[in-house]
């Protein structure tokens, strides 16, 4: 049970407290509801390239880093299609300085030229160094347009392209920020050896006077359902065959998304899992695989994932996932299997809240997709799943017109 | 609220000190050292079994490594599937690793479930049977995994920087071909085990909702002559054998990015002069407001990331600048790099900077040892060097200590370019990158 106390701001800013004592840290962690879902199909990537200019110095105070590493303190953020996540952790006695920073980052940023050239050159080798410097690393870039027609999933995070975000000018930049960057567009946790009082008093000196902005309604194209199969080639210089498959899942807040989950934790959570224990120990058709879901907001996808080993043919390969596909589709999983699967859930649960900054990230996620207080919910609504369950939303999900594949051939 | 100053920092404290959940230390009845760390939120524990079963000790490659994963792969009374359903069903996590002098077997258990999952955890160590069948298959697997972290640049360098300093055949380069997959047999891993997996060579640390009844538990699987037990193996000797070429070029003609290395051998964290090297080496590209980071990231957009580390083994360590760069950089990359270091050769770090990493690195500490689990791993990397976590008190004052004038003559006596090696990885175009300063 994870304990916190919640307010809200004129401004509009949501505000989570979580005290833990067991830390000498504090950690602010600021969710901000924009993600690379809601760019422009013309300028893709730029939710992320705005994220690297976040770290360019604000309005009044030139550089953001300086001043928290001389208080003992660190700091990162990731994108990702649905928010931008920016958090930051400091020995509990220098909290203010926190406040201090992220509240001058969201009046304003500093809009430097310099700054978003720099970070122009910094992303497009991101860019470089995780998608084409790393075998396999271009998979996304294939696999997303391929499942996704209309939806903004069709693009990863880092952009569809590099020329996206050589484009990018400073207008679109402030533009960007004023929309998006907003106390009613966030949502900000606290937590760690911290108490309620002095975060409420910090919010209000920090972040109160920072105005409420416009921000426009999110009009997302819907992705038509798919009624064929669908799949590309690729060859490329990789030393093995790779298979990858997408299946159209519900979104996150949709009543099978634990379900769903749980049936990606049947076919390969643990060495114990079906599909680990079936293709990769006993018939030798894999060296490595993988069945996992991305857990977007929006509808998302179902993913089963395998490198081939030598000399097994990718048809042989196909044919075996889509026996196990079918197989927990059509057969009731044992009662005792998915006793398993739940039990290592429940686990999982249990080991992420050790970390208080961990324990903030997901208070401000289950506060955007509807109320905090959801985290202490996940539990029972993993127990609660049925046999028939698994089996119904199986049969939902694995079938061949639901599926694109991708077919990454190795050139040697 | 109109008195709100902005642009002024507000009032902060520095971290003086920082308290340390102590160890407790006892022994089985057998003597094996156990060492706990009790506290944490969570009911949940984790026990880690540190034997002296790591790469430095294989006669052939592989062999600890392969040891080390097999180790969950059946035994006399479970196989495989067995084993890792009954880990799998009561939620817990069972971790093998081999590193350079030691191999780790660590497992994550909810507390309720913890005298099961150590009666597994007991038999794994005690009574591993290596299957045939499993052994192909993973002999398999991490063959394919060595052909793809082969086609990466950044590998490449590595091993090659690694190779340079220490020798090919060293442990602490632990580089081999291919074929050495073919060479590995069964019997090595059965041999290997059963020399090294023994009480004898064995460490136990304990940290998270510890009480007596899991310390009994222990003792009662571990601690009594049901367990085979040997004399301490024999420690090995490996020659270090530096190359007298100071750079490289390993071409990779598809890659995109080039990687970068330059280091040089350095001590192990025993040596007066660690400290202050750490925090040199923060100063320079330890940290996100690294000099190199700031430089060559920040300021020239040349790349994603910068970094340089102090390696510490047990014997030995190195210093090493890493980074992966556009092919068409890759050259004023590696000039920035040797103009850095000989800045900090040349220039006086001002009080200001020096005041900052202090406090970083403080925070930092603070940070990474503030649960028993991250100090059970704090723990691990001290004792083999005779240190117990107190160790990181004194390193927070003796670190506070350095003085600028200190780190010129650090960066003067080991930043010698002259001592420092250069390795690139990347296209053909990228070996022109090669080229120390006069």
């Amino acid at each position: 049970m994870i304990e916190f106390d919640k307010f809200t701001l004129k401004n509009g800013l949501r505000v989570i407290v979580h005290r833990d004592e067991t830390t000498p840290m504090a950690a602010v962690n600021i969710l901000y509801n924009i993600g690379a879902k809601d760019e422009n199909p013309e300028r893709t990537g730029f939710a992320h390239l705005f994220e690297h200019l976040m770290f360019g110095g604000s309005v009044n105070i030139p550089n953001y880093d300086e001043p928290l590493q001389l208080v003992g303190g660190d700091n990162n953020a990731w994108t990702n299609n649905d928010i931008t996540n920016y958090y930051l952790t400091v020995p509990k006695a220098n909290l203010e300085t926190a406040f201090w920073l992220e509240s001058d980052r969201m009046l304003s940023l500093a809009f430097s030229e310099k700054s978003l050239e720099v970070q122009r050159s910094v992303v497009i080798e991101e860019f470089k160094q995780r998608y084409f410097n790393q075998p396999y690393g271009d998979v996304w870039l294939h696999l997303r347009p391929l499942a996704y027609k209309e939806h903004p999933y069709q693009w990863p995070t880092i952009g569809k392209s590099i020329d996206h975000i050589e484009k990018v000018t400073l207008e679109e930049v402030k533009d960007f920020f004023f929309h998006h960057y907003a106390p009613n567009n966030a949502i900000m946790v606290v937590a760690g050896n911290v108490d309620t009082q002095q975060v409420k008093e910090l919010s209000e000196k920090w972040f109160a006077p920072i105005e409420r902005r416009e921000v426009p309604e999110r009009n997302l194209p819907v992705e038509p359902v798919q009624n064929e199969f669908r799949s590309k080639r690729i060859d490329s210089n990789v030393p093995f065959d790779a298979i990858y498959m997408a299946f159209h899942m519900g979104k996150r807040m949709d009543e099978d998304f634990y379900i769903v989950d749980l049936v990606s934790d049947v076919l390969s959570n643990g060495q114990s899992s079906r599909i680990f224990q079936s293709l990769v120990k006993e018939k030798n058709l894999f060296s490595s695989i993988d069945a996992y879901i991305t857990g977007e907001f929006e509808p998302g996808l179902f993913l089963v994932t395998g490198k081939l080993v030598e000399g097994v043919t990718m048809e042989n390969a196909e044919a075996a996932i889509w026996e196990e596909l079918n197989r927990i589709a059509t057969t009731k999983v044992d009662a005792y299997e998915l006793q398993k699967v739940k039990n290592k859930v429940e686990s999982t649960l249990v080991f992420s809240e050790i970390s208080y900054l961990n324990k903030a990230m997901t208070l401000a996620t289950h506060e955007l997709l509807g109320e905090a207080d959801d985290i202490n919910k996940e539990v029972d609504k993993y127990q609660k799943v049925s046999v028939d369950d698994i089996l119904n939303s199986s049969a939902k999900l694995f079938r061949k017109e639901n599926c694109s594949t991708l077919y990454y051939y190795s050139k040697k | 609220m109109e008195n709100l100053h902005r642009n002024t920092a507000p009032k902060f404290k520095t971290v003086d000190s920082i308290e340390i959940l102590p160890s407790q230390k006892h022994s089985l009845s057998n003597n094996i050292p156990v060492h706990i760390i009790s506290g944490g939120s969570q009911d949940v524990v984790k026990i880690e079994f540190i034997f002296n079963a790591g790469i430095w000790h294989q006669k052939k490659p592989l062999i600890a490594t392969l040891t080390s994963t097999m180790l969950n792969e059946g035994t006399n009374s479970m196989t495989a599937s067995e084993i890792a359903e009954k880990f799998d069903f009561l939620g817990a996590h069972v971790g093998f690793s081999a590193s350079k002098h030691d191999a780790n077997v660590t497992l994550y258990s909810l507390k309720k479930h913890f005298s099961e999952t150590l009666t597994l955890t007991a038999d794994l160590i005690k009574d591993s049977i290596f299957p045939e069948k499993e052994f192909s298959t993973i002999l398999t697997n991490k063959k394919q995994q060595y052909q793809i972290e082969h086609q990466k640049t950044n590998v490449l360098a590595k091993e090659k920087f690694t190779q340079m300093i220490y020798g090919g055949n060293h442990p602490y380069s632990n580089t081999y071909d291919i074929s050495e997959f073919d060479n590995c047999k069964r019997q090595d891993i059965i041999d290997f085990y059963k020399k090294h997996y023994t009480p004898s060579n064995c460490l136990i640390i304990i940290a998270g909702k510890v009480d007596d009844n899991v310390l009994a538990q222990v003792d009662y699987l571990f601690g009594e002559g049901k367990w085979t037990d040997q004399s301490k193996s024999a420690d090995c000797k490996h020659e270090i054998i530096e190359s007298k070429e100071k750079s490289a070029f390993v071409c990779k003609n598809d890659a995109v990015q080039s990687t970068i290395r330059i280091g040089r051998k350095l001590f192990t964290k025993t040596h007066p002069d660690y400290t202050g090297m750490q925090l040199l080496n923060l100063i320079l590209g330890g940290y996100f407001g690294s000099r190199l980071m700031q430089n060559i990231r920040e300021d020239k957009g040349y790349t994603y990331g910068i970094n340089s580390i102090i390696i510490s083994h047990l014997k030995d360590g190195h210093f090493t600048i890493v980074t992966e760069v556009g092919a068409e950089v890759c050259k004023a990359a590696v000039q920035e790099i040797f103009i850095e270091i000989e800045r900090l050769r040349e220039e006086i770090v001002s009080e200001e900077e020096l005041t900052l990493v202090k406090n970083y690195i403080s925070g930092e500490m603070l940070r990474n040892l503030d649960s028993p689990f991250a100090l059970s791993d704090g723990l691990r990397g001290n004792l083999p060097f005779g240190f117990d976590n107190s160790y990181f008190q004194k390193f927070i004052k003796d670190l506070k200590a350095v003085t600028a004038k200190k780190l010129l003559d650090l960066a003067n006596e080991y930043l010698k370019p002259e001592d420092l090696y250069l390795i690139v990885s990347g296209p053909k175009e990228c070996e022109e990158a090669i080229v120390f300063p006069k």
